[in-house]
């Protein structure tokens, strides 16, 4: 029987929490342990942790793609029903020179790629064209550490199928090499790129700071992780640099603890801008990652 | 002429620093007698009002629908036997499931598509609105108006929201709005950005800080966009923020502008004051006058302020 991958989710709510160097710190501590670990970037709009590891995105692993329709008119009856089932308005039937319904037109800049037009269309008369929307980068940090990157074209709206797709890769990847755990890194927020990247995580650690932004957005993460019956842990970072009692009072409110405090320390936020946050030593990591 | 200037604030990376400086720009601004609105179109984490130090007490808070799901009505399923399942396999997203002929939704994986409603026997599926998120409202102490948006978590609809949050602002009598965008690059801050009229970026000197404003830039160029920079934090690495200004006065090459319009030192008191809901222009922190000072160079500028 395979082994079971343990799946791990990092995430916070708010933004420059320290969600990439706390999913760095948690690889490099389990690798310790004498686990294989993939770690997974699924800030697919601004991702980071190739960056704060001293890595660069070299080439793509492989293309992300998304579907975009085409009228095949041969087939097409000018029923109008593609343009009922569209809910971006991004398609238009003019009418032609008699006055009846003429072929339908697709507004490329309004289309999200739905495929309600083509999984509607009664005729089978659209097809698709695939475009390129994202890439996939997957690369050794260090011995049985590997991190798999999602990037989305910049300008690209829907990002969350990108996500999506970069976790499947990773869980592929993390098969091919045996790996024990898994770690997601998501985005900032709690919407669509969030919850794709949560989806299917055995349970999430919620990083925060000690301030009333960091309180506030962390109980939206919690309420997020409730509703999509995730167990959340509260990581408690620069726990020094605010009001711990903020944090305190979103905890109990959703019956969490708060189950590690990291202070500020100048030498991760180094590490961090340097690029040199995969290379920490051995007592250093376990000493940050202690009681965990 | 328009009249109203819209005025974006984005970074790519989160917590860099763009509703402090939203906020102080804010106040700045009304202490100049200008009429300035406030906006926060991070619909996901709004922290606008947090560092305007008055995050309680809305005038008013509006219920909003940015997104419909399907609402399923399985009577109309009986005695159609397979008819689930074969709906179950149309859904691309993988949102619906059937359990004993009875068609379940799945509200995370559904992308609000309504090709449900077409594929699905007759009166099975119907796409109703859902009150996901609110906007909020008030005056503030000083005396600006401050615009704020919500979308429940977990649901869609964030760009969305965004262009209902602006909408809702609009209908206040102001000369300046300023947009506190979320972080990334997608929905909500493609519609953050889509009809400023400028941007201010903020980046902090780290590979992570400067990656992500070069990315969310090329969304602004896209829309071609005038913008400048902000360096939060400059010391905490000189190298990089010297490499960065000098980045941005060679984006700035044949432009009137520099596009560098300032710097904000680290200070850890920054996060201890607002933890007690002071904001930093009510503070004697260095910030405040660094501020200050790019807010006079955002005047001189951008004329148009």
């Amino acid at each position: 029987m395979p082994k079971k991958i343990k799946k791990i989710g990092i995430t916070g709510g708010k933004g420059g929490t320290g969600k990439s160097a706390f999913a760095v710190l948690l690889s490099l501590k389990l690798i310790e342990e004498g686990k294989k670990v993939i770690l997974c970037d699924c800030d697919v709009e601004c991702p980071n942790d190739y960056l704060i590891s001293g890595k660069k995105l070299n080439r793509p692993a492989k293309n992300i793609f998304a579907e975009f329709p085409v009228l095949n008119k041969k087939k097409c009856a000018k029923c109008g029903t593609c343009v009922k089932a569209c809910r971006q308005h991004a398609i238009f039937q003019p009418r032609d020179k008699k006055g009846n319904p003429g072929y339908p037109i697709f507004i490329k800049d309004l289309c999200e790629n739905c495929g309600a037009c083509w999984t509607v269309c009664p005729f089978g008369a659209i097809k698709t064209k695939k475009e390129r929307t994202g890439k996939i980068y997957a690369g050794k940090i260090k011995e049985n550490l590997w991190l798999v990157t999602g990037l989305a074209n910049p300008g690209l709206e829907e990002t969350g199928p990108i996500v999506a797709k970069t976790k499947k890769f990773a869980l592929d990847f993390a098969k091919r090499k045996k790996a024990d755990y898994i770690l997601f890194d998501t985005a900032a927020g709690t919407h669509c790129p969030v919850v794709s990247a949560l989806l299917g995580c055995d349970f999430a650690y919620c990083v925060t700071e000690p301030t009333p932004m960091g309180a506030y957005d962390l109980g939206l993460i919690l309420d997020l992780c409730e509703k999509l019956k995730i167990p959340a842990k509260i990581v408690l970072n620069r726990a020094d640099l605010g009001r711990k009692e903020t944090i305190g009072k979103i905890a109990e409110k959703f019956k969490l603890e708060i189950e590690k405090e990291i202070p500020h320390s100048k030498k991760i936020a180094e590490a961090y801008s340097k690029g040199r946050l995969a290379k920490m030593g051995k007592i250093q990591v376990s000493e940050i990652m202690k009681n965990l | 002429m328009k009249t109203l200037i819209k005025i974006a604030i984005a970074s790519g990376k989160g917590g860099v620093g763009k509703s402090m400086l939203t906020s102080s720009l804010l106040m700045l601004f009304a202490k100049d007698k200008r009429k300035v609105i406030a906006v926060d179109c991070d619909a996901d984490a709004p922290n606008l009002a947090i560092w305007l130090g008055e995050p309680k007490n809305w005038d008013k808070v509006k219920k909003i629908s940015v997104s419909e799901k399907p609402a399923i009505n399985n009577n109309a399923l009986k005695n159609m036997a397979g008819k689930a399942e074969e709906c179950v396999k149309k859904c691309r997203f993988g949102a619906l499931r059937a359990e004993k002929e009875k068609l379940k939704l799945n509200p995370f994986l559904c992308e609000g598509c309504g090709a449900c409603e077409f594929f699905c026997p007759a009166g099975t599926i119907k796409m109703k609105p859902v009150k996901n998120g609110e906007i909020k409202t008030k005056k503030t102490k000083y005396g600006f108006p401050l615009i704020s948006g919500q979308l429940y978590p977990g649901e869609t609809g964030s760009g969305k929201i965004v262009t209902e949050v602006k909408r809702e602002a609009e209908k206040f009598n102001g000369d300046i709005m300023l947009i506190d965008s979320a972080p990334g690059t997608g929905c909500p801050v493609i519609a953050s950005l889509q009809d400023a009229d400028f941007v201010l970026l903020i980046a902090e000197p780290t590979p992570s800080g400067f990656s992500d404003a070069k990315r969310v830039l090329e969304v602004i160029e896209h829309f071609k966009i005038p913008w400048s920079i902000v360096i939060n934090k400059y010391d905490i690495n000189f190298e990089l923020s010297d490499k960065i200004k000098k980045w941005a006065s060679q984006k700035g090459q044949g432009q009137i502008n520099n596009k560098f319009l300032g710097e904000i030192s680290y200070d850890k008191n920054i996060p201890k004051s607002i933890s007690n809901l002071v904001p930093i222009m009510e503070t004697d922190l260095k910030a405040k006058n660094e501020i200050k000072k790019i807010y006079s160079r955002l005047r001189q500028q951008y004329q148009r302020t």
